[in-house]
């Protein structure tokens, strides 16, 4: 239905936490990494047998970076990666056999040669998308003249939110924004708020998955259609998403509070001066009325 | 008939109306025409009933005079004297002209200010309908609100005009038309009389002199076009015409503007003279002298008329600017612009001053002159990395247990070969497909039908009426709170008998008509909630007044 000049890209960010993922190894032998990847694959398969303009990148977001597993660097030239090829003979498309088995080299590359330091156990996320970004932004400018690009990011997550990376996530998502790119989310483990915001903000969709071992369904059902035939599917609603700051001084997320008009800084009490930048507040207090004295009359 | 104490303006006899001979009489303040031979008037407007006047065209046989008054009606009337039809009717006509102004002012100008609220605005004229027409709430009270502009006397935005300057061409437009024969006939209107009092205020000197003491104003006009004044060979050659003085004026005026000069000193006016640099390069002769010898005839009417276009230019100019002077009475009318003023020289150097400080200096190559700003000083500026994500109580991983995880996915991913045809089993895949469907796990709470798209768009257009009907029923009641003077306990209980009838007659049915429509949304819920609060409200009063009444 779309033209043939169309380009459809979609990224996939994938959460490889190995801390995350050997935990759940261990919880739930049924799903593990394999089992996840698996399903990214039959995703990216299906989305390249969609229309044959379709592009798919898959990035693995680690402790440490972020890495491309699809496209890779080496699949260039090399006769490794022909020899792959050749050697699945089972008349399989050749685009998806290719990216399948570079997803799978890379990825075990990626694990093999990983360590994880203590202090840094969050997956960056943040990273990753921007990464993304810049891959959507670099397949952009390669276009032929004519073709026009939509692109998406699918990120699946695993582990928990990092408090640290608020910063660099918001100015991810609003890059997202302003450049009409959409930011699905399916989440395996704990809501994020991060990304539910990101979701909201740019027009995507947030999904906490209730079973792992369906993930390939869900993927498929959901975030396989792109937003032109999204709003013609019946799909899950919107969740409401907290909007509410957070006060500076206690983290506490309130709805009213106080704002320093010179720094912005949010509280939930009233201090005449600020903590962040040292302005003074002054607030009238209501006129004390002293009371008059009465001359008492002296009888003469 | 008329009384007695009517002052008669004018009396037309032989005016047929209605193919009826008869008498037309025009009073103080109203127009009568009554049959031939009877006493009483048949026909009678006041002046402020009738909306204009018409009059049949020069070149038809019937001379005819109709009156169209405000409701509509017109009234024709016919002059039927053989000679001096036409005069009448002209008398007549005039007379209308002036005496009609002057009533049109007091015609309600309330009624035309209510017509034109509700011409503008169609919710209050929806408004209008469903209270004031079915008798809900009666005129007044709807208009008690919202007519207080008008009192005050404000004028009204739309009302403001700009001043109208003048033609520059305005004589030209007088336009003379051959008579037949010999003779010139000019079209003056009070547009072209006004530019002419405007630009020449000479003239206006004279008009007010002389009309109507001793000439009147056709006589004045005919005199003027005929003067030389007008004309364009200006030879003032002392004859006996009022208007003599005037070029002598006018003369005065251009000497002195010429010698006023320009205000801008950069701008040399004499500059532009032709120059010539040898005989052949520019003007064929030698620069004309001065004196009058020396001219030709044909030279000096070409200065004339150059004169003449310089000062009615001028004139015209000046007019405009002056505009705020007009009323003013003939001495204070000599202004700067003028060329007659003392007091132009006053003003010459701070003038010239700020023409040169123009000229030299350019805003933005100037030292900025902001204010001094305080500059923003964060102690703690990491705060503002951190999200809305409450601290929590981290999970807290051993290092032991970071190091068997990674050992884990590691020797797991060591081995990892894509096997897609075992991705999932049919039973989780079918299990996610009803959690997905409409009613599933993760379907609740969304795609519900917004109720504008379940209820018929006529009943949603008549919600509305009925919504800002009582919105104005509710707001008369309970503005009457706090009660203190009669007149407000008489309005409540007006309102209260108001707001029960509202929901007898508009609220009620449509109730009915919702119940036989099957919608089973509660549209009328809020609306019946709100007229209970004030039902209870009037209660609680009325049990109090009764109370302190005992």
């Amino acid at each position: 239905m779309a033209s043939e000049d169309e380009v459809n890209l979609l990224v996939i960010v994938v959460d490889v936490n190995p801390i995350w993922w050997g935990q759940q190894a261990q919880r739930e032998p049924e799903f593990t990494l394999s089992k996840c990847l698996d399903a990214v694959m039959v995703m990216g398969n299906s989305h390249l047998a969609l229309t044959r303009t379709n592009k798919l990148a898959v990035i693995a977001s680690h402790c440490q970076d972020s890495h491309f597993l699809y496209p890779s660097k080496s699949l260039g030239g090399g006769d490794g990666a022909a020899d792959d090829v050749s050697s699945t003979r089972d008349g399989k498309y050749e685009l998806l056999a290719v990216a399948n088995s570079t997803i799978a080299e890379e990825i075990r590359n990626v694990l093999s040669k990983a360590e994880v330091r203590g202090n840094s156990t969050d997956t960056l996320l943040a990273g990753s998308l921007a990464k993304a970004l810049c891959y959507i932004h670099r397949v952009s400018k390669e276009l032929e003249v004519g073709q026009e690009i939509k692109s998406r990011i699918l990120v699946i997550k695993a582990a928990e939110d990092c408090a640290l990376q608020y910063m660099n996530f918001m100015n991810v998502i609003f890059a997202a924004q302003k450049q009409n790119i959409l930011i699905d989310a399916c989440v395996l483990d704990s809501d994020s708020g991060l990304l539910q915001q990101a979701c909201d903000i740019t027009g995507g969709l947030y999904l906490k998955i209730p079973q792992k071992l369906a993930l390939a369904q869900y993927l498929l059902w959901v975030f396989l259609p792109d937003s032109e035939q999204r709003s013609q599917l019946v799909l899950p609603p919107p969740a409401h998403v907290d909007y509410r700051a957070a006060c500076f001084c206690h983290r506490n997320l309130i709805e009213i509070g106080y704002v320093c008009s010179v720094c912005l800084s949010i509280f939930c009490n009233f201090s005449p001066i600020c903590t962040t930048c040292e302005t003074a507040f002054k607030i009238q207090l209501p006129q004390m009325v002293k009371p008059k004295k009465k001359k008492l009359k002296m009888p003469a | 008939m008329a009384s007695l104490s009517e002052e008669v303006l004018l009396v037309v006899k032989k005016v047929r109306q209605r193919k009826q001979d008869g008498t037309l009489y025009l009073m103080a303040e109203r127009i009568a025409w009554g049959p031939e031979g009877k006493d009483r008037f048949t026909v009678s407007h006041l002046y402020s009933d009738i909306r204009c006047q018409k009059i049949s065209p020069d070149g038809k046989a019937k001379v005819q005079l109709q009156l169209v008054l405000h409701t509509g009606e017109s009234t024709t009337f016919h002059f039927a004297n053989e000679s001096t039809a036409l005069k009448d009717r002209e008398a007549a006509k005039e007379l209308l002209q002036q005496l009609l102004p002057k009533f049109k002012k007091k015609a309600n100008k309330e009624l035309e200010e209510k017509n034109r609220m509700l011409q503008e605005d169609p919710v209050l004229f929806q408004l209008y309908k469903d209270l004031v027409v079915s008798q809900v709430i009666s005129a007044e009270e709807f208009w008690a609100n919202r007519l207080g502009g008008l009192n005050n006397a404000e004028p009204a935005p739309y009302t403001n005009k700009q001043e109208v300057g003048i033609s520059g061409a305005f004589l030209a437009d007088i336009r003379p038309q051959t008579d037949g024969c010999n003779g010139l006939r000019y079209n003056l209107t009070t547009d072209i009389i006004e530019s002419i009092f405007r630009t020449y205020p000479a003239v206006k000197q004279k008009y007010s002199e002389n009309v109507p003491h001793n000439l009147t104003e056709k006589e004045f006009w005919t005199r003027f076009f005929q003067s030389h004044y007008f004309h364009r060979d200006r030879i003032n050659t002392g004859t006996q015409d009022i208007f003599s003085e005037c070029a002598k004026q006018d003369e005065k005026g251009l000497k002195s503007l010429v010698n006023k000069g320009v205000k801008n000193p950069l701008v040399d006016l004499l500059s532009l003279e032709d120059k010539t640099l040898d005989e052949g390069y520019g003007i064929k002769q030698a620069l004309p002298s001065t004196s009058n010898s020396n001219k030709t005839v044909k030279e000096s009417s070409n200065a004339a008329i150059i004169k003449r276009f310089n000062h009615h230019s001028a004139m015209v100019l000046a007019a405009g600017a002056r505009k705020n002077e007009v009323p003013a009475d003939q001495a204070s009318e000599t202004s700067s612009t003028d060329g007659n003023s003392r007091d132009s020289d006053f003003f010459q150097p701070p003038v010239k001053k700020v023409k040169l400080q123009e000229a030299i200096e350019y805003e933005d190559l100037q030292r900025e002159n902001r204010q001094k700003t305080v500059a923003l000083n964060l102690k703690k500026s990491d705060r503002y990395a951190h999200g809305p994500v409450p601290l929590q109580s981290q999970k807290y991983t051993t290092s032991q247990d970071i190091i068997n995880a990674v050992n884990c996915i590691r020797h797991e991913m060591a081995n990892y070969k894509p096997n897609l045809t075992q991705v999932m089993s049919s039973t989780a895949a079918s299990s996610a497909v009803a959690a997905l469907s409409p009613g599933g796990v993760l379907m609740q709470g969304g795609a519900q039908q917004a109720i504008n798209q379940m209820v018929p768009s006529d009943i949603q257009g008549e919600l509305k009426h009925l919504y800002v009907a009582a919105g104005e029923l509710l707001r008369h009641f309970w503005s009457c709170f706090p009660v203190n003077t009669s007149f407000l306990e008489e309005k409540v209980i007006k309102m209260k008998s108001n707001l029960e009838r509202f929901q007898m007659t508009k609220l009620s049915p449509f109730k009915e008509k919702l119940q036989r429509q099957y919608l089973g949304t509660n549209l009328t819920g809020h609306l019946e909630e709100m007229l209970q609060t004030a039902y209870s409200k009037f209660h609680i009063w009325q049990t109090r007044r009764m109370m302190r009444k005992t």
